[in-house]
């Protein structure tokens, strides 16, 4: 019951009214984006929009920004709001209290980003047309990425003050460009979810200085690595937040003085 | 219940508490001292927030340091207002209850009794987010005490509440003590202290000067002399019988004859002496008191020398 307490508290937390306002914005931001745009009238197929829109925007933006902000906001934001007092000071042992908070967190980065690929498919090919595109292996392989990035970032956020400006700066930084560059490419978690979600480039006269780049590399991750990696990611960065979480004192200085 | 063996708590070079040792048991115990003084320090200590740099920290024989046992047991009302805004009392009470093990009607039953202690019953079921400060002391309180625990750690719990409050949660913590729990509140408020306890725990500077009770660590100050007042129509006859006592240091009267104000150092015999010297004279007394025996005079004393 502690458990399901703390779950339902911790995803309603995550769903409060001002962030349930932003997560709603950004389920409909691709959707708008396209209907914006117009790129039907422009006579450019919609499931070539789909493949172009759904990397780029659902998993290379959507996806990572809440994982950032769930991931981290599971912990930190207790800290900083000083609640946590409340919740480690109950007979829970600790990483019952987090592992709870984390599942909420993947499960709203989750929803959010499935159905923003989802209204983007709609939007582009209408509901009978929705096999066309991969959505069903989207809708998949997007919870996985949501559990390998939010135990990252739930691990950040168990380690060092300050988690949601580093993990930014990771997210947009690392995760960006790594996935495109020879060498670091392995080090992305972005790389191994392109792996299990591939999608085409559209065909064009020009070339993003990211697929020239790319193009340089052959692929070198097959799909089972992608799914090893990301499954031990997740394992070993969630087992590791919940040791750290266990052991580390999580008062801050100011109130303990 | 509640042991420190010469504990120390240091925040990199910042001292948090210094070789402290004392025991805590059933009852009230007011930990008291100026801002800064290690108080918070040492409840978080005792309520398994911090471990000690050195030396020990026990509760129940056990560490407390994120043990389920020792919390099972422990019911703590943090300094802190910050809340959870977006619900209500009753559903910051009742997940808190839950988290402590209580479900179904024991639960629901511990949580509105806890609420209407409180005073709270009113205001529970609106969102935390539009409470006073006052209100939100008295949910704090709630959700301490919601799971009856044997020991209550309350830090700053009088903060933010009006006389009526104030009253209402000292009687509360006085139900507590009474059923044979520890509570130990802090504050740097003395007098607000002084009506709830005389047994004390003083802090200055990461260190404990001094526990007991209030009067006979006042008594064992002999630095200072023991002032006592008292109010009579024969001052002046009163006067000169108690300057005979040769523990009396000095008397001083008022020009209106209707007053005495004497120092002594030795005040459990002067105490003793003094109903035998009124009785045998004759002499009215009106009022008397030592404001020696106060908190105020105590930590004076032992703060500042």
């Amino acid at each position: 019951m502690t458990d399901f307490c703390l779950f339902k508290y911790a995803t309603r937390d995550l769903l409060r009214s001002r962030r349930l306002l932003a997560t709603i914005g950004l389920v409909i931001a691709p959707a708008a984006i396209v209907m914006l745009l117009k790129f039907g009238r422009h006579g450019i197929d919609p499931v070539s929009i789909y493949h172009v829109f759904t990397p780029a925007l659902v998993f290379g933006f959507i996806l990572v920004i809440l994982s950032v902000v769930f991931g981290t906001g599971a912990i930190s934001q207790e800290v900083e709001q000083k609640t946590i007092v409340y919740l480690l000071t109950r007979p829970v042992p600790r990483w019952r209290v987090l592992l709870p908070r984390f599942l909420a967190a993947v499960l709203v980065t989750s929803v959010t980003s499935c159905l923003a690929a989802l209204l983007l498919a709609v939007v582009l090919l209408g509901p009978r047309h929705l096999a066309d595109a991969p959505i069903l292996r989207d809708l998949l392989i997007l919870p996985v990425g949501a559990a390998a990035y939010g135990a990252v970032f739930l691990l950040l956020a168990t380690l060092i003050h300050r988690p949601l400006l580093w993990g930014l700066l990771y997210a947009f930084g690392i995760e960006s460009w790594a996935p495109y560059f020879p060498g670091i490419q392995k080090v992305s978690l972005m790389a191994y979810l392109r792996v299990l979600a591939p999608h085409t480039a559209l065909e064009s006269d020009s070339v993003d200085l990211r697929d020239m780049i790319s193009s340089l590399t052959p692929a070198a991750i097959s799909t089972s690595t992608a799914w090893w990696v990301l499954g031990l990611v997740t394992a070993l960065s969630l087992a590791a937040a919940l040791l750290a979480f266990s052991k580390r004192e999580y008062v801050p200085r100011e109130d303990a003085e | 219940m509640i042991a420190l063996d010469h504990a120390s708590r240091w925040y990199g070079q910042v001292i948090g508490i210094n070789d402290v040792s004392c025991q805590i048991g059933p009852g009230i115990t007011a930990l008291l001292g100026p801002n800064g003084a290690g108080k918070s320090t040492l409840l978080k200590l005792a309520t398994g927030q911090l471990r000690p740099t050195t030396g020990t920290v026990k509760m129940f024989g056990m560490t407390p340091f994120a043990n389920p046992k020792v919390l099972r047991r422990l019911g703590y009302c943090p300094e802190i207002e910050q809340l959870y805004d977006d619900i209500t009392g009753r559903e910051f009470v009742t997940m808190l209850t839950i988290m402590a093990g209580l479900q179904g009607l024991l639960l629901r039953s511990r949580v509105s009794e806890s609420i209407e202690l409180v005073g709270m019953s009113a205001n529970a079921d609106r969102k935390i987010g539009g409470y006073s400060k006052g209100m939100r002391q008295r949910i704090k309180l709630a959700q301490a005490i919601a799971h009856d625990p044997d020991v209550l750690i309350l830090d700053e719990p009088l903060n933010g509440l009006d006389p009526v409050g104030r009253r209402e949660v000292s009687m509360v913590l006085h139900d507590q003590a009474e059923n044979g729990k520890t509570v130990v509140v802090s504050s740097h408020i003395l007098y607000e202290v002084e009506q709830m306890t005389k047994n004390i725990l003083l802090m200055n500077r990461g260190r404990l000067l001094a526990q007991g009770d209030i009067y006979q660590i006042r008594s064992l100050i002999d630095k200072h002399p023991h002032h006592i007042t008292i109010l009579s129509p024969q001052a002046r006859a009163l006067g000169k019988r108690l300057l005979d006592l040769p523990f009396v240091l000095s008397v001083r009267m008022d020009p209106l004859d209707s007053r005495v104000d004497l120092e002594t150092r030795e005040p459990e015999r002067f105490y003793d002496k003094f109903p035998e010297i009124v009785l045998e004279h004759g002499i009215v007394v009106n009022a008397f008191e030592s404001p020696d025996n106060n908190l105020e005079a105590v930590f004076n004393y032992l703060v500042n020398g």
